[in-house]
């Protein structure tokens, strides 16, 4: 049943687009649907990612070895070039970056035909999906137990769990740290959007299917735009009050896209 | 009596098509009508996202009790939630989980869940489908993950049936446990002790002079924080209680990581409250005499401390020996006999 209202609302919103397509430019004309899949590239500071290796000094004077790097995006929006948002199913809508596991793709199949500008999705599990309670959660929550992604004191979801080691000017032994960041019952709300306009329009439709490349700089969850973490003040950040919404923060601005395939390959 | 939102269906019989000889066999399901004492405020549960059906509440009955849901196989939910002590552990000041392990916060009752909006002493949850999440992966409780309990019962042909009679779609997976075991829960309801039936006026119900004059004495004295029929506001609040130093429990700031929130924990329902010893967050209180001297006399100060138990320099709840014994005997109405031996909730 609710895939039939899926194709159904899938059907409506081609026809909307199919309307609007026809003062396009383009030479070839998208029709029907197809599939944008989204690559999440993992790095730190630019170089790679490689777990269990360490990194170069960040910009606070402390060097990070990650040894895990997981976290959940959500919510999946694109904006065509009319500023029409299309939704993807918000039920199907949650997924799991995990580095240890090499899961980087997320694929989202049924796009409705179009050429889209920009890119939205959430980090993390928003209240309403929280608060739908058995039903909302549904193997969503299997899969984030089976992904370290769950923390079972509160029976919540944790958006981001990132470890590692690290040193410092101060801490000269290597020293495990632990950053698990996410909503606390009904206190702490750390879920984020992220916006991000796409370089190149992404086109899609029947026979048209497209990749974005998105690069990932997990060096900004500890260094962002506006905060600076130091692990040798706190190594273990899981419930704190002001630290953990800043590590939400740091943590949605760590998405960038790098670049479009459209049609097919990455 | 208020009844709300079950009618999303004419009682829903399923027929089998054959005679009672044949060996096709289809069960019967029927929702269960959830009815709202006309002494309580509206439930909080959303009922039509999981309405209670019969069979829904015996599988998550039976799964309430069944040990499986445990790493060792023996600690149930049940273990620790006595019916006859209003789903409390009886004389546990903590309760002991897998490998007999210690908690460090005392089994709190289950009953009228439906209304409630937070769970565990310091709101770890605010849903009660994922509650259950808390004690079966707990290392000092049932120290299990949801994914081998799944794997468990989707190993059994009898809970197989079971999921399937119950559900529309009648996997084994996350979701209908959840919903069988809050369904469970839900009906879970103590509406009858001897106050409910003074306040609905019901068959000409009578508090002795004695069980008025402490309802007196609660109303004015303490019913600001076990408010309504719920005999709670579901708030989070210090009420004093000198910190354990063996124990360092911060209260709600374990989850909101704020330092206004130490030492806080949820104000609990005071029904049934004559079974559910020891009492407070820790157990530390062996009787209701303790608890209201705790009250009167052994209130300690702090930055968090709930204003309503500071009046000027004055520490507590001012209460004559007289009056507490009069609270006592109010306290004791609230023990619900039906609720206790209710045949639907029990084990056996």
């Amino acid at each position: 049943m609710k895939t039939f209202i899926y194709s159904l609302l899938a059907l409506s919103t081609f026809l909307i687009f199919s309307c609007s397509s026809d003062d396009t430019d383009n030479s070839e004309e998208l029709t029907g649907s197809g599939e944008v899949s989204l690559t999440f590239d993992n790095g730190f500071n630019g170089n790679d990612l490689v777990l269990g290796t360490a990194n170069g000094a960040n910009t606070n004077g402390e060097s990070i070895t990650v040894t895990r790097f997981n976290y959940i995006v959500s919510n999946f929006r694109l904006v065509n070039k009319d500023g029409v948002e299309y939704t993807f199913p918000k039920d199907q809508g949650y997924f799991i970056i995990n580095q240890e596991e090499e899961s980087d793709e997320v694929a989202l199949p049924e796009i409705p035909a179009g050429e889209y500008t920009t890119l939205k999705f959430g980090v993390g599990v928003d209240q309403e999906k929280y608060l739908q309670g058995a039903e909302g959660q549904g193997d969503f929550l299997t899969l984030a137990e089976e992904n370290n992604m769950m923390w079972s004191w509160q029976a919540g979801y944790k958006f981001l769990n990132f470890e590692g080691t690290f040193t410092s000017e101060t801490v000269t032994e290597s020293t495990d740290f632990k950053v698990h960041m996410g909503s606390h019952g009904s206190s702490l709300d750390n879920y984020k959007e992220v916006s991000l306009s796409l370089p190149m329009n992404v086109r899609v439709g029947d026979g048209v299917d497209s990749n974005i490349h998105l690069k990932i700089d997990a060096s900004k969850i500890l260094v962002g735009a506006t905060t600076s973490i130091k692990l040798t003040e706190k190594s273990v950040i899981m419930v704190d009050e002001v630290k953990s919404p800043q590590i939400a923060v740091n943590t949605s601005q760590m998405f960038a896209v790098d670049h479009i395939h459209n049609g097919g390959g990455h | 009596m208020k009844r709300i939102g079950l009618l999303y269906g004419v009682v829903v019989f399923v027929f089998s098509s054959c005679s009672k000889n044949s060996e096709e066999y289809q069960t019967i399901n029927e929702p269960l009508e959830f009815v709202v004492p006309a002494n309580f405020p509206a439930p909080i549960y959303d009922m039509e996202s999981n309405p209670p059906t019969k069979l829904g509440f015996e599988l998550g009955k039976k799964l309430f009790y069944d040990g499986r849901l445990s790493a060792n196989g023996f600690i149930s939910c049940g273990f620790c939630h006595e019916q006859r002590t209003a789903f409390t552990h009886h004389g546990h000041q903590f309760s002991h989980g897998i490998d007999d392990l210690e908690g460090s916060r005392n089994t709190p009752a289950i009953q009228n869940v439906a209304f409630m909006n937070e769970f565990t002493w310091d709101g770890a949850t605010s849903h009660l489908d994922l509650f259950p999440i808390i004690p079966i992966t707990n290392e000092v409780e049932m120290g299990e993950t949801l994914s081998n309990v799944l794997t468990k019962l989707k190993s059994d042909t009898e809970y197989q049936n079971l999921f399937k009679n119950a559900f529309d779609e009648g996997e084994v997976n996350n979701e209908n446990f959840l919903k069988a075991l809050s369904q469970f829960m839900l009906m879970m309801v103590s509406s009858n002790s001897k106050y409910d039936k003074y306040v609905r006026q019901e068959s000409g119900s009578q508090l002795t002079s004695n069980e008025q004059e402490g309802l007196a004495i609660f109303q004015a004295k303490c019913a600001t924080c076990h408010s309504s029929d719920l005999f709670t506001d579901g708030q989070f609040r210090n009420n004093g209680l000198p910190p354990n130093p063996n124990l360092m429990d911060i209260g709600r700031e374990e989850v909101s990581g704020a330092e206004s929130d130490r030492y806080k924990f949820k104000v609990p329902s005071l029904r049934n409250v004559e079974l559910t010893a020891p009492y407070m967050h820790d157990g530390r209180f062996g009787s209701l005499t303790a608890v209201l001297d705790f009250y009167t006399d052994g209130i300690t100060d702090s930055a968090t401390l709930d204003p309503l138990l500071k009046i000027g320099d004055n520490l507590g709840i001012p209460l004559s020996p007289s009056e507490k014994t009069s609270l006592i005997s109010f306290l004791i109405t609230l023990t619900d006999e039906t609720y206790i031996n209710d045949k639907r909730f029990a084990e056996y």
